[in-house]
């Protein structure tokens, strides 16, 4: 579950959020949408733990994010799924090392790490690609692959930033496709797109943001 | 594991900055370490100096026997003492003038012995230092029977001066060379942190945390103080054939020169850990 009570960010005296609460049900899959300095990469940094609010509460992932020690971060991140339209993904290391990261960071054994890897890039189709570089590879598929790391975990909230801004539309149908399917799974989704067409057909719940105002919402 | 692999593959990737960083910390440990090899066998020539010495001990003149003996017997109760000989002034004026030889017609102008008695005190050759001579000399000089002490005293105090400014020399060069090393690995360690900014954000995003975002650093700042620390050895070793002991061998004034092995194997060990302490310093600071 992910919800947002009151919060408030300033940057420089300019208001980047302001007063915004809502609510993403467990295992919902919900946009928050609006035009470009709307808040919307704001609000991610603040879910994923990046930065902390100047007022209101957080809670993602079970946790309250004002009561969150540094190090506590990291644990808390682990259930949380984040993918980014730039894809950062780690151009040195092959499609099968960039997914096993998310593992190696828990700890996991290297069995293990195999099995999962290649369970998430058969979801994502590109179970052929696993010894390829990211650069070798597509728009569409680097992002399946950063979609790919991001739900190897298992993580139980899945944060997505424009994971379209930079596909055709098949490739969108495609990426649109996975999320539903690990949606189905019981991963709470939000998505953050001013691509109208992204929710039209898909959306339960779907957030406007403007001007660091939240102006509705529709159900 | 994996934090190894990942220091091992950082240090073959930056293989010509890390060789550098390592080149700079072998020509330092070895400096380092040369100071410590002079200082060492300065110590350890300076160590059997007093057995070196023989110390005179001037009777006043018309000393009565139980004076001497008494003389005689504190002498040999000291500790740094090994050996205590009395000689008579008739004694001490045959050996002058068996010294002499064809020159002893000198002698004929003096119509009494000018000589005194004394005492010959040979110092013990194990664990003696030059401060307990000094101590055994003003003891000497402090008794009523005795008018004077002679012994190496200007050799002494200059060796004594010596010792004292290599240890503060080689204290001074040593504290300046263990910065240096340390900073080179700060250096070294700073930069690869800032070329890899970029996939520790990523690590980050992942929920590593700060341990296992550091711990490669720490790896490779060891890697490079080892590697540094095993290339000062082998310029050590090669000092060593093909210098002293060529230098040994041709001039025996110095055949009391020697590395101690120990050395060898300290080297990469200290820049091991002048390596971890650089990379500790280098990330310690930093927020991330």
């Amino acid at each position: 579950m992910i919800e947002l009570e009151n919060v408030s960010k300033t940057y420089g005296g300019h208001a980047a959020l302001s007063n915004v609460s809502l609510k993403v049900e467990r295992g919902d899959m919900a946009f928050i949408t609006g035009p470009s300095g709307a808040g919307k990469t704001t609000l991610f940094k603040l879910l994923y733990l990046a930065e902390k609010p100047d007022e209101g509460t957080i809670t993602i992932a079970g946790c309250n994010a004002a009561d969150l020690k540094s190090s506590s971060i990291p644990l808390v991140r682990r259930n949380i799924g984040v993918v980014f339209q730039d894809f950062k993904l780690l151009n040195n290391k092959t499609v099968y090392d960039n997914i096993a990261l998310t593992l190696r960071i828990r700890g996991f054994m290297e069995r293990e790490i195999k099995e999962r890897v290649h369970s998430v890039l058969k979801m994502v189709n590109l179970r052929h690609k696993v010894d390829n570089y990211p650069l070798t590879l597509s728009g569409g598929e680097q992002q399946r692959i950063t979609i790919a790391r991001s739900i190897v975990g298992e993580p139980t909230v899945m944060l997505a930033d424009e994971p379209t801004g930079n596909l055709d539309e098949e490739n969108e149908k495609e990426i649109m496709r996975i999320f539903k399917q690990i949606n189905t799974k019981g991963t709470t989704i939000l998505i953050a797109t001013h691509n109208r067409a992204l929710y039209k057909n898909t959306a339960r719940k779907v957030f406007f943001l403007e001007g660091g105002i939240l102006k509705g919402e529709e159900e | 594991m994996f934090s190894l692999r990942l220091a091992l593959q950082s240090v073959i990737k930056e293989k010509w900055m890390s060789l550098l960083s390592m080149l700079s910390i072998g020509v330092m440990l070895f400096i380092l370490v040369s100071v410590a090899v002079i200082v060492y066998n300065v110590e350890k020539l300076t160590a059997r100096l007093p057995e070196r010495l023989t110390v005179m001990v001037i009777l006043k003149d018309g000393v009565t026997s139980e004076e001497n003996k008494a003389v005689l017997a504190a002498i040999k109760a000291e500790p740094t003492v090994k050996v205590v000989t009395f000689v008579s002034k008739e004694k001490a004026l045959d050996e002058l003038r068996r010294s002499l030889k064809k020159d002893d017609f000198i002698l004929k102008g003096f119509a009494d012995n000018p000589l005194f008695d004394s005492f010959d005190v040979k110092i013990k050759s194990e664990g003696v230092r030059v401060d307990d001579v000094k101590r055994l000399i003003q003891k000497i000089k402090s008794m009523k029977a005795v008018d004077d002490v002679e012994y190496g005293e200007a050799l002494m105090d200059s060796v004594y001066a010596l010792k004292s400014g290599l240890r503060a020399l080689g204290l001074s060069i040593g504290i300046v060379f263990v910065c240096s090393v340390t900073f080179i690995c700060y250096t070294t360690v700073k930069i690869l942190f800032y070329r890899h900014k970029e996939e520790i954000e990523v690590y980050k995003l992942l929920g590593a945390t700060r341990w296992f975002v550091r711990a490669p650093f720490f790896i490779e700042g060891s890697i490079i103080g080892i590697l540094g620390g095993v290339m000062g050895s082998g310029m050590l070793m090669g000092f060593y054939y093909y210098f002293l002991r060529k230098l040994v061998a041709d001039i025996p004034m110095f055949t009391f020169m020697s590395i101690p092995v120990q050395f060898m194997y300290l080297l990469p060990a200290v820049g091991m850990l002048l390596g971890l302490g650089g990379s500790v310093l280098a990330l310690g600071r930093l927020k991330y």
